[in-house]
């Protein structure tokens, strides 16, 4: 029979485009032999709409759109078995995700009974026996002294009041029924984790979690930059960390993407015997053709703080100095929620007076013909797992000049060109440099395309994750083993 | 040196430089380490967790970001169209109870005002009272047009009166909608030419006909040019059927008492709904900035007192100046369209306008309980009231005043109401947790 896997996914496949998302569409359309059901979590808002269309193997399994307005789901049951509602639940949740030293079972019990009793969240949560409680925990929580926490910064009553609202949308989430699976496959450690959690525990499904980058590591960044206030951002940065270490917790193995996440993945507690790194790969490119020489240089990515757009802006900006014909193109389209960041792109873009030297293009369907059209290819990124637009660029045989953020090193070693995080100069001269020796350049995507037909397949990633699957379903205890 | 060589002094120092503050805990100096200094992710982790922290956290100042919600632009027009189309319709009393009868446009003023409310209620519900509201209706275009064309046809088929009431429901809804679109003073002077035209004469039907298609088409227009996308879902149609039913009681409570007389006498009793209708939009537009208020005047607010009473806070305020408007602009506006009755064969009866500020309040109060969740609250304060006046008038038969039927169930829906809000809105911090911000 074949094996029954559940993927939850998180802001990403299949209502959005990018790295995570394409790489979710090769896994789940590339393991035809694989049963998949997908449960997305996506933050509401506008409805959404498929952007992968699900192959034939894989089906929805619901959706957890958060935020919205939709009451949980009723369960039939006589009125016998109905629960009270469980005033401690929202304190419960705040010690368990918020507190430095968090009890993850307790946690587990806690996302347990909210999937046993999803008529009881609404009034759980509106209820002031569960406000209180929740902000007496919370009191206790920002007066623990720990010494590697820090102190908590003073919070306020909306501070308290934002957090019970996420509290209460994890316990939803947590509520959404998921269906008979045999893998729980989470494609990253934050709330996609949490129906997940519940299923491990209420099945003993193991559960095989992949990590393209460092969910907690990306929440800090964003928080760092996203100018919120210090309670927010401390709220933030916690619950993160909570949902990330529970889901280490959990999981049978932990499939990062690169080595780098690995380091920190064992650095925040995980087991090392877990672990097992997958790459991301790619499909086998046909041939090497040379860069066409037209001084075009192109980034692909989302328009987001992770992504640095504004130092690629002035990157650009800096090469345009040196090397007048130079030209550059981003591809990509503004991450949803992030809008306000591409105002203050095209902002930073007219303060430039960057013209036609830069150019947002909007999202692509074709990336190939867009890295092919490119002499080189650079990526300014302040976190990443392994970049499916390097490994894209790679295959297509162009030099790189990339940030040395997550597998970025790894992937680009004697390929491309590596430099530090925001440091302008060294981009625009890297790329000034690679303009300026075209020879240099091509000799460089010719290692690059020779790396990734060796290393980085997508059939070489796809067979790990079939291998993993098979251990997993067939509850063979040394998976990670079989599938390194 | 370098950075594999930093001291955890130097470590702090390159923290502090990246963020312009102190690492909150040792994990984000490990991120900034690794992210900014170029530290490998184990070396970060092992320097980060020797980062000396502060010893207090940092207090910072909070500064208040306004929701991305709409906010409710040309108030004022909406507010002129409100009070013009009452006045229209006053107008229209005498030359359409001449023209069909006075039984024929009192029935039909009966349908026509509670399948009014139910059917604003829940729009707004759903659609008209959220970000691009209009673009969300557009959406629904084909359930929604197969919605009107039943209820209206439905209307239609009711002998006599029916189709009366069908264009009657057209003209309010469809203005309910150009008001949002912000056509609203436009959709005002359609009324006055009715109005004119029905004192120079029309024909009393075929012109309420044209102004109902008119005003169908103008809705069409408005929704397919309405600006923006359905950027966020419209609200569940549950809470809508909810919503509907509640505008559809409150729309039976203002017919219900029998000492009214719709229809029959002149300009009366509408001019008397003037006041208390302007009182209850500006109250109500008053409690719309509940959302925005709340959380504005709880930030600072320390956490020990969160869940505190506080009788004086930013949610009793803002329902005291609802009520306070509500209840001045009736006062005032009732005393001046009493003073003023001999001239527009209104009504000085004192009792009429007390029983249309009595509604205005209920209104005003279960309307407050519906946007805060309490549905079901809400539904037994609009039903209970209901039930009371049927019985009032049913017990007090002609004998009673003008309205006291609706004083009696006004009042006793309002202290209903009012009962679960005391409590709740003496601790902001519990409405802001578990009532705005849990649906």
């Amino acid at each position: 029979m074949r094996p029954r896997v559940l993927m939850t996914t998180e802001g990403t496949y299949p209502y959005a485009v990018g790295g995570v998302s394409s790489w979710c569409h090769v896994v789940v359309g590339g393991l035809p032999d694989v049963a998949w059901s997908i449960l997305p979590i996506h933050a509401g808002g506008r409805r959404p709409a498929p952007l992968f269309p699900l192959p034939a193997n894989a089906r929805f399994a619901g959706c957890v759109e958060l935020w919205c307005e939709r009451m949980p789901p009723r369960r039939p049951a006589p009125a016998a078995r109905r629960r009270q509602p469980r005033p401690t639940l929202p304190a419960e949740l705040a010690r368990t995700l918020i507190g430095w030293r968090g009890d993850l079972g307790a946690l587990v019990d806690a996302l347990s009974w909210c999937r046993a009793n999803p008529d009881a969240l609404r009034p759980t949560f509106r209820s002031l026996a569960a406000w209180e409680r929740f902000v007496a925990a919370l009191l206790e929580i920002v007066a623990a002294r720990e010494r590697e926490a820090g102190p908590a910064p003073p919070l306020d009553a909306v501070d308290a009041a934002t957090l019970y609202q996420q509290l209460y949308w994890v316990a939803r989430t947590a509520a959404v029924p998921t269906p008979p699976c045999d893998v729980l496959h989470v494609t990253c450690a934050g709330w996609a984790a949490i129906p997940a959690l519940v299923h491990q525990r209420r099945h003993g499904t193991p559960l095989l979690l992949t990590e393209h980058g460092v969910y907690v590591r990306e929440a800090y960044l964003a928080a760092a930059r996203g100018g919120d206030d210090a309670g927010a951002r401390f709220l933030a940065t916690r619950l993160a960390r909570g949902l990330t270490l529970a889901a280490y917790a959990a999981a049978d193995v932990i499939a990062p993407v690169t080595e780098a996440n690995a380091a920190w993945e064992v650095g925040l507690g995980a087991d090392p015997a877990k672990i097992c790194v997958i790459h991301n790969g790619i499909p086998a490119p046909l041939s090497w053709d040379p860069p066409p020489g037209q001084a075009k240089v192109v980034s692909i990515g989302r328009i987001d703080p992770l992504k640095d757009i504004q130092t690629l802006l002035e990157v650009a900006d800096e090469v345009g100095r040196r090397v007048p014909d130079a030209r550059f193109e981003h591809w990509g389209p503004p991450t949803r929620g992030q809008e306000a960041y591409a105002r203050a792109c095209e902002r930073l873009h007219a303060r430039l007076g960057l013209g036609d030297r830069f150019r947002f293009m909007g999202p692509t369907s074709t990336p190939e013909q867009v890295l092919r059209d490119a002499d080189l290819v650079l990526l300014t990124s302040i976190s990443e797992g392994m970049p499916m637009a390097v490994l894209e660029a790679m295959a297509q045989g162009r030099a790189v000049v990339a940030t040395g953020v997550g597998g970025v090193p790894e992937v680009l070693r004697g390929c491309g060109l590596v430099v530090p995080v925001g440091d302008v100069g060294a981009l625009a001269t890297a790329v000034a440099t690679l303009l300026r020796d075209r020879a240099y350049a091509a000799r460089l995507g010719r290692r690059a395309f020779d790396r990734v037909c060796g290393r980085y397949t997508q059939a070489l990633c796809l067979a790990r994750y079939r291998a993993l699957i098979g251990e997993l379903a067939g509850g063979a205890p040394a998976a990670a083993q079989a599938a390194a | 040196m370098r950075l594999g060589e930093l001291e955890p002094d130097g470590a702090a120092a390159v923290v502090q430089a990246r963020l312009g503050r102190p690492a909150q805990d040792a994990l984000e100096a490990a991120v900034v380490l690794e992210a900014w200094a170029g530290l490998p992710a184990d070396a970060a982790l092992r320097l980060g967790r020797r980062v000396r922290l502060p010893a207090d956290g940092a207090a910072g100042v909070r500064r208040w970001r306004p929701g991305d919600g709409e906010g409710r632009q040309g108030v004022l027009a909406e507010g002129v169209a409100l009070l013009i189309a009452i006045i229209a319709v006053a107008a229209w009393a005498g030359p359409l109870g001449d023209a069909l009868g006075g039984d024929v446009l009192e029935h039909a003023l009966k349908v026509a005002l509670p399948t009014t409310l139910a059917l604003q209620w829940a729009l707004r519900s759903r659609y008209l009272s959220r970000r691009a509201g209009l673009a969300c209706l557009a959406e629904d275009r084909l359930a929604l047009v197969a919605l009107a064309v039943a209820v209206l046809a439905g209307l239609a088929a009711i002998p006599r009166f029916g189709p009366v009431a069908a264009m009657l429901v057209a003209v309010w809804v469809g203005g309910t909608v150009l008001a949002r679109r912000g056509w609203g003073l436009w959709y005002g002077g359609l009324l006055i030419v009715e109005a004119v035209g029905l004192e120079l004469g029309l024909p009393a039907l075929p012109s309420l006909l044209v102004l109902a298609a008119v005003t169908v088409v103008a809705d069409v227009v408005a929704i397919a040019t309405a600006s923006g996308v359905a950027l966020a879902p419209p609200g569940r149609v549950s809470r809508a059927l909810a919503a509907g039913l509640i505008g559809g009681l409150l729309g039976v409570l203002l017919i219900g008492d029998p000492s009214l007389g719709w229809g029959v006498h002149g300009a009366f009793p509408a001019l008397a709904l003037v006041p208390s209708v302007v009182g209850s939009f500006w109250g109500g537009y008053h409690l719309w900035t509940l959302h925005e208020s709340i959380p504005r005047g709880l930030l600072g607010v320390e956490l020990a007192r969160a869940s505190a009473s506080m009788p004086r806070g930013p949610a009793t305020s803002i329902v005291l100046g609802a009520l306070a408007r509500l209840l001045g602009a009736t006062v005032v506006l009732s005393l001046l369209v009493g003073l003023t009755a001999r001239w527009t064969s209104g009504t000085a009866a004192a009792s009429l306008f007390v029983a249309f500020a009595c509604a205005g309040l209920v209104c005003l109060f279960v309307s407050l309980l519906e946007s805060l969740g309490y549905v079901r609250w809400a539904l037994l304060c609009a039903g209970a009231a209901l039930a009371l006046e049927l019985l009032v008038a049913q017990l007090a038969g002609s004998a009673m005043a003008p309205g006291t039927a609706l004083i009696a169930a006004g009042t006793v829906g309002t202290l209903l109401a009012i009962a679960p809000l005391v409590g709740l809105l003496r601790t902001p911090g519990r409405v802001l947790a578990t009532a705005l911000w849990i649906q």
